[in-house]
């Protein structure tokens, strides 16, 4: 795990870039911008740090790995405990960002905290998942970066997250071959569940009085979706972990 | 009635196949998927079983690559055994020489913390080991140092005085009599011989023979993954003396 200051930098740098350069183009679009994308860029990077580093986590802790016994899930659980921390850190600096330039924030800011819970199971869900097989096939952590760019954009991190109504019908003409390419993408932006988490929280804080803040039964769904990946990951590396400390 | 044994190994085996092509990377995978079958069989260890009753002290002794340390960490619960099933009733603490575990970045105490969390021990008895574990390792002013300031023997000492210094019923042992200087050798034996007054129960891997026909009641003898026989120690004596011994088989 890097420091402190590296967990900063990185959300800082993307978030001055994306805002000089594509800025211009969808302020129009998109009211409040600047804080529409920076609660994007640290929702996106808490869930990339923290598989990024479930996977560092078993190669730097090969020695205890491969001497003791305790249930491996730990390192899993304090690497999700760490980012979440970090992950809250951020989530201040962009409320005093927010109180500094005057930006109208309502009582839903609670949500915040549950869009990390969600956040940090997702996340969690997926690096146990790549963490599994990271130590049998060396190369998974270097393929999940390729993954995780094109995940990118397929997010709407830095562009307007637009909802169009019949998704079932959609995705049911998707799996018949009879949607085009590009509008399978627009499915997938719609209906991933970090596009939904992100802009869950992003109408919570900063536009519930446009699009409304997610509901109560919303709000269980997805935590109930985010859940279940979070136990798929567990159930496969439970799976998996007998066979880390021969896999070094 | 005959004692319920502490440790029992019914069927345990471990087979490696080991690709001969490049296998490490998904990519390798792919690109050689026409030679995949191209595998080696290595019998790591071959079915075996063994009963250990409370209080017996056993030497594993073979060349390398004949099983021992396969077996040992089975045993630990590192790695899980392909068949077979293996019953342990008591705690265990082991040591392992290869990758002590440390953190470099942080000192001796706070690794032993880690040590001892990790190992479901709690709060206070954590404070108590740490008293044990440093006195045991004499590393002196270093234990407020980070790990990284040690030196080989040191970080080894202090490995097996954490894991020494744990309490528990059954204690595993991969060559610790190669571990550290004359003095902290001595120290050992010492150590092994208070064990034996408590009647603790140990398994000590190790290629000196004479030290394991000192300290163990049974030595198994591993050869090409197979427990090829056994001695047991038929009088009790301090002198070294092969005659004391006797050969049976597994």
């Amino acid at each position: 795990m890097l420091g402190y200051a590296w967990s900063l930098l990185s959300p800082l740098v993307r978030f001055v870039v994306i805002l000089h350069i594509f800025g211009p183009y969808v302020s129009q679009s998109i009211s409040n911008y600047a804080f529409y994308l920076f609660l994007g860029i640290i929702i996106w990077e808490h869930f990339s740090i923290t598989t990024m580093s479930c996977m560092g986590m078993l190669h730097d802790k090969a020695s205890i790995i491969q001497r003791m016994v305790f249930p491996r899930v730990f390192l899993i659980l304090a690497v999700g405990w760490t980012n979440f921390v970090i992950f809250l850190t951020h989530l201040f600096i962009f409320f005093v960002a927010a109180l500094i330039f005057g930006v109208s924030m309502n009582a839903s800011v609670v949500y915040l905290i549950l869009t990390a819970l969600q956040m940090t199971l997702v996340a969690l869900g997926v690096g146990m998942l790549l963490s599994s097989y990271s130590l049998k096939y060396r190369d998974v952590p270097h393929m999940w970066g390729v993954a995780i760019q094109i995940l990118f954009w397929l997010t709407p991190v830095m562009y307007p997250y637009v909802l169009k109504g019949g998704s079932l019908t959609h995705a049911a003409r998707a799996l018949l071959g009879q949607e085009s390419v590009t509008s399978i993408i627009a499915l997938f932006i719609q209906i991933q569940p970090l596009s939904i988490i992100i802009h869950d929280a992003r109408r919570a804080v900063l536009y519930d009085a446009i699009s409304g803040s997610p509901t109560l039964e919303h709000a269980l769904g997805m935590t109930l979706v985010c859940a279940t990946i979070f136990l798929f990951g567990f159930v496969v590396f439970q799976r998996r972990q007998h066979y880390f400390p021969q896999e070094y | 009635m005959a004692q319920k044994p502490i440790i029992e190994c019914t069927n345990i085996s471990k087979v490696y196949h080991q690709h001969t092509i490049p296998t490490m990377r998904l990519q390798d995978e792919l690109m050689f998927w026409r030679n995949r079958s191209k595998s080696v069989r290595i019998d790591a260890l071959r079915p075996a079983s063994l009963k250990i009753n409370a209080g017996e002290w056993v030497g594993l002794h073979g060349p390398n690559g004949s099983g021992k340390t396969t077996f040992l960490k089975m045993v630990a619960g590192i790695l899980k055994s392909d068949s077979g099933s293996i019953r342990i009733n008591g705690s265990m603490s082991s040591f392992f020489e290869l990758g002590i575990g440390f953190h470099p970045e942080r000192q001796a105490r706070e690794n032993i913390r880690l040590n001892g969390l990790l190992s479901g021990m709690q709060h206070h008895e954590i404070e108590d080991l740490t008293k044990r574990v440093l006195e045991f390792a004499d590393i002196g002013e270093h234990a407020d140092l980070p790990m990284k300031c040690y030196s080989t023997g040191m970080r080894l000492r202090l490995g097996f005085a954490a894991s020494a210094q744990m309490d528990a019923d059954i204690y595993l042992f991969d060559e610790i009599l190669a571990v550290g200087d004359a003095d902290f050798q001595i120290k050992c034996i010492k150590y092994l011989e208070g064990l034996k007054a408590k009647k603790k129960t140990v398994i000590l891997v190790s290629h000196d023979y004479p030290a394991l026909m000192r300290t163990c009641g049974r030595i198994l003898f591993f050869d090409k993954g197979l427990i090829s026989g056994q001695r047991r120690k038929i009088r009790s004596s301090s002198t070294l003396s092969p005659e004391l011994f006797e050969t049976e088989s597994v």
